[in-house]
């Protein structure tokens, strides 16, 4: 309790000068998210140009994930203009305020888009409540494991693993199983690095696996025919060649036949005679494979790595549990998004619809990455004050 | 948990995690792009191009004079890949309003289980050009489904010559066996019979290949190379379309005739079920016309016949096998004709002179004999003194029984097998060599294969010994011995050409779509038959007055003939076949001056040759002489 009142007592320094925060800003990360973005950019391009065959507009995916780029930044610029310990306070308020929402997209009020109700129609533009959410369950959760710090009893850690669960809940309703996987991992890194006992890890670990195998055995009943078999091709994908198998194996052989060095950008006869579904989205991946090769997406990877390392060690040097706990939560919302989504289009992961972070197209997905990043930045300019 | 110390030590297990799960893609993401990497740049390619092999137009059949006995036709077909049909209902569905054809009657061709599941199968033939356009410029909304022109067979002549020139069908696993290492692919047409079988080499063609570059939907954006389908050459036959037509429609009037006869020793109407005809030109062997009857339509073989069907239609004995080729295939007693045969032996061996006699009192009796000891003229009749050429004319079994005696009498200085081995170098027992299989070799029977077919089936031959019965009934054509037509008009054409036995030939040459002759095939002399003019001149004198002579035994069926300008000999054969009618035969040979033609006619169950065969070769006769031929084939009365 002293170490926080004396956090506090530091962060009265801050009004005295305003703009010290953004002299601490870490400025490799603020790059290395702008690269993986422009990046992102020149890969949906090269996933989408060759609608001008069919007559449409090749620049269409470009310009509105520039859109959201842009977006993205100004969500990011916006999240690190307010102190996190400020944002901590509306925690509970943003946490109810997502249930709600993802309790409408669930209702009449949200639209349906392959098999899937996870979207809000405006305009021309869909908003998925679910991305947006991720944001606001790792506050709730770090904030409620910081409020408990050194104290996560049995009872806080069922709590912990309660306001994770309930969002996830209504995430898998729609359905989309990988999302509510993501808030798995989250609870799993806060509730490790917030201090759970290692037997409380253990049963929960257990439970999960159970949960999991269950889900996969009672999945002959609750998951759509679709989503088993995403999920269980990857097990064997010579078995199929339609449905998500084919996915899989266009999804190996772009990558595979990409080499050491790739076809060339926008040279992709994997990518440009559309074998590869999905490949501005989920699949985005394997363009990189395909027409740069093992150094483009190996590189990729590291940009990636970059990334998680900066908010690693933003954990490290977190001025307070909050702060700390907040970046571990972004971090392993990154890390299992990463390892799913690249994992899957190269067959060692089930295939569920999981963006990857930055590079995939789509807004809702690019504008929540942006904001989570930016609550890392937070934490990193405000390590001093 | 003490608090300060452990969030650092947990961050560094996070820490730990996130690398070793990057450590985990890069290992893999090395593995695909470096390792495995030319697996997956083959599978790219193939994913990306797709093979069309366009198949060759099979080459045609023509007749002697070029007459096309076998065409092409071509036709639309539309086909569906059953591997490659990803919305089968919504496919099928459109499919089935483009056709104007049922989903139920698209799913069951589709369904048909002949068919390889890589193979496309057809289910609809003979549509538009609008639907093939349309099919292939919505190929989005017809994945898999397929809109080509294809050539078929078709039969100019009908039924003309079904036997010789076989029919063709999809390949299958014998087939593709057989013809391993050529290039062939489940459901590729080949030749299953005849010359489509026999030729399939010339007329197959080389098929095309073209590579085509499409998308994940099958689209096809542009042509990677192709090289273009050669077409079959054309195979010109020896067969003459107007004598095969001639040889055919006697046959069955032959048969016909035959039907409507009462026969005396079973008390019922002729069967005449069956039977065959073989024109040979003796000068090389060509073969100028080839019957079987019954017989079928090979454009019943365009579509797969369902197995039921093939069934009923070919396997059932009711249907008497249409598909079989009597003519190389069916094997008969023959008789009476066999008695040219221990002609020439007799004349050669030195047991007769052409002027030698025997007193033909009704019978012969083998000397010292138990058993079945006497051996009597069909009918009963005597013919006093003969000599072989009247032997021959009036089919006088006495004289042959006679000579089949002495050659027993005389092995200790002949051989046992002295008029078996003159019936072998007329090419009897053994494969005519003939390039039209499978085809039966008949048998010669002696003391050894006796002994032989004793040991091996003692049930089926209790008698393992060789009797002077068994020469005296070989003699006259009976006993165990069997021949087909074809080596029944081979030895005639060999004694008619003066002892050349040739193998048959059916192809005469083979031609490119331009006509240019690529290649002739030339006669093939299989041996040359010791024929001394004597003995020729005397078997040939016989065998015309079988058709001039007012006693002779063809001489009813040849009345009116114009024997004059057109000498005709021949010889009558009537074979006794346990449990059935007599096999009625005749063997004709003209002009018998200068042998351009010889005709072999056989006619199962229908009784004596000179009734019911010798008026089908006149009727043939008739047409190759530039008569009109008789709209019938009208019985004769009398005897062998």
């Amino acid at each position: 309790v002293a170490v926080a009142t004396t956090h506090r007592g530091a962060g009265a320094s801050v009004r005295r000068d305003a703009a010290a925060p953004w002299r601490h800003v870490d400025l490799s990360l603020v790059l290395a998210v702008l690269a993986t973005a422009g990046i992102g950019l020149a890969l949906v391009y090269s996933a989408t140009h060759k609608r001008a065959e069919v007559g449409l507009d090749p620049y269409t995916f470009l310009e509105r994930q520039g859109v959201f780029v842009a977006v993205g930044v100004l969500v990011m610029v916006a999240v690190m203009a307010v102190d996190y310990r400020v944002v901590r306070d509306f925690a509970a308020v943003a946490y109810g305020g997502t249930l709600v929402v993802l309790a409408a997209v669930l209702s009449p009020l949200g639209s349906t888009s392959k098999g899937t109700q996870a979207w809000f129609q405006l305009g021309s533009f869909q908003l998925q409540p679910s991305e947006f959410a991720k944001v606001t369950i790792i506050l709730s959760v770090a904030a409620y494991a910081a409020a408990h710090r050194g104290e996560l009893d049995a009872r806080r850690v069922v709590a912990m693993v309660g306001i994770v669960a309930v969002p996830a809940g209504l995430i898998y309703l729609q359905p989309d199983f990988g999302t509510a996987l993501v808030f798995a991992a989250v609870a799993a890194g806060v509730l490790v690095v917030g201090g759970a006992r290692p037997r409380h890890l253990a049963v929960l670990a257990l439970v999960g696996a159970l949960a999991v195998g269950g889900a996969m055995r009672l999945g002959l009943v609750t998951l759509a025919d679709y989503q088993r078999d995403r999920l269980t091709a990857f097990l064997d994908p010579s078995r199929d060649t339609r449905r998500s198998a084919y996915n899989l194996n266009q999804s190996k052989i772009a990558i595979g036949s990409g080499g050491l060095t790739g076809k060339g950008y926008l040279r992709g006869p994997q990518t440009n005679l559309s074998y590869v579904p999905e490949q501005h989205t989920d699949f985005i991946f394997t363009v990189a494979g395909e027409e740069l090769g093992f150094v483009g997406a190996g590189g990729i990877l590291l940009l990636l790595g970059w990334i998680m390392w900066r908010t690693w060690r933003t954990a490290v040097l977190a001025k307070d549990l909050f702060g700390t706990l907040v970046c571990v939560g972004v971090l392993s919302m990154l890390a299992f998004q990463v390892f799913e989504n690249v994992g899957m289009t190269m067959g060692i992961m089930p295939i569920t619809g999981i963006p990857l972070p930055l590079l995939s197209y789509g807004g809702s997905s690019t504008v929540a990455t942006f904001a989570a990043i930016g609550l890392v930045l937070n934490v990193h300019m405000r390590r001093f004050s | 948990m003490p608090a300060g110390t452990t969030p650092r030590l947990r961050l560094g297990v996070v820490g730990i995690v996130v690398v070793s799960l990057f450590g985990v893609l890069l290992a893999r993401l090395w593995y695909l792009q470096v390792l495995a990497s030319p697996q997956f740049v083959a599978a790219a390619d193939t994913n990306r191009v797709r093979q069309v092999v366009v198949p060759a137009p099979r080459g045609r059949i023509l007749d002697r004079h070029g007459r096309v006995l076998v065409d092409n036709r071509y036709v639309n077909v539309v086909t569906v890949s059953r591997a490659l049909v990803r919305e089968r209902a919504a496919v099928l569905g459109r499919l089935s309003a483009l056709l104007g054809v049922p989903v139920a009657d698209l799913e069951r061709r589709l369904d048909d289980k002949r068919f390889s599941p890589y193979k496309p199968v057809p289910v609809a033939e003979d549509v538009d050009d609008g639907v093939l356009v349309y099919v292939n410029e919505h190929q989005d909304l017809f994945p898999g489904v397929e809109a080509t022109r294809i050539a078929v067979r078709s039969y100019p002549y009908g039924t003309l010559a079904a036997h010789l020139l076989g029919y063709i069908g999809q390949a299958n696993d014998d087939d593709l066996k057989r013809l391993a290492g050529r290039g062939y692919r489940p459901g590729d047409t080949v030749g299953k019979t005849g010359v489509e079988k026999v030729y399939e080499d010339v007329l197959r063609g080389m098929p095309g290949v073209e590579k085509l570059q499409v998308d994940a939907r099958g689209k096809v954006l542009g042509s990677l190379g192709s090289r273009p389908p050669v077409p079959g050459d054309d195979v010109v036959l020896t067969i003459d379309a107007d004598v095969q037509r001639l040889a055919e429609e006697s046959l069955a009037l032959g048969l016909e005739a035959a039907r409507a006869q009462f026969d005396r020793d079973t008390k019922k109407r002729f069967a005449a079920p069956a039977g065959a005809v073989v024109v040979l030109d003796p000068r090389d062997g060509s073969v100028l016309a080839m019957a079987s009857a019954p017989t079928y339509d090979p454009a019943r073989f365009l579509r797969p016949i369902p197995t039921a069907e093939f069934a009923a239609s070919f396997q059932d004995p009711a249907t008497h096998y249409p598909l079989n080729n009597r003519a190389l295939q069916g094997l008969y007693a023959p008789g009476s004709t066999f008695k040219m045969v221990t002609a020439v032996a007799a004349l050669r061996d030195g047991l007769i002179t052409a002027r030698s006699t025997v007193d033909d009192r009704g019978s012969f009796t083998v000397p010292k004999c138990r058993g079945k000891c006497v051996f009597r003229n069909a009918g009963g009749r005597a013919y006093g003194r003969v000599n072989v050429v009247r032997a021959l004319t009036v089919s006088s079994d006495v004289f042959f029984y006679t000579q089949g005696y002495n050659f027993w009498a005389r092995q200790g200085q002949l051989g046992p097998t002295a008029l078996q081995d003159v019936a072998r170098e007329l090419g009897l027992g053994e494969r005519s060599g003939i390039p039209l299989g499978p085809e039966s070799a008949g048998r010669v029977p002696d003391p050894e294969s006796r002994r032989r077919d004793h040991e091996r089936y003692p049930h089926l031959f209790p008698e393992g010994r060789w009797f002077p019965g068994d020469n005296v009934n070989l003699a006259i054509g009976q006993g165990e011995l069997l021949v087909t037509p074809l080596q029944l008009a081979n030895a005639y054409a060999t004694l008619a050409n003066g002892g050349t036995l040739y193998a048959p030939r059916v192809a005469a040459a083979v031609r490119d779509r331009e006509g240019r002759v690529q290649r002739t095939f030339a006669p093939v002399v299989r041996r040359r038959v010791a024929l001394p003019p004597a003995i020729r001149d005397a078997v040939m004198a016989g065998l015309l007055g079988a058709v001039r002579d007012p006693s002779g035994t063809a001489h009813g069926a040849f009345a009116g003939f114009p024997l004059g300008q057109v000498p005709v000999a021949g010889k009558t054969g009537t074979a006794q076949v346990r449990g059935k009618q007599d096999t009625a035969l005749f063997v004709a040979i003209a002009p018998a001056t200068a042998p351009e033609y010889v005709v072999a006619v056989v006619l199962e169950e229908a009784g004596f040759g000179g009734a019911a065969a010798a008026p089908v070769a006149r009727r043939i006769l008739d047409g190759i002489a530039g008569l009109t031929p008789a709209a019938g084939v009208t019985y004769q009365g009398g005897v062998d």
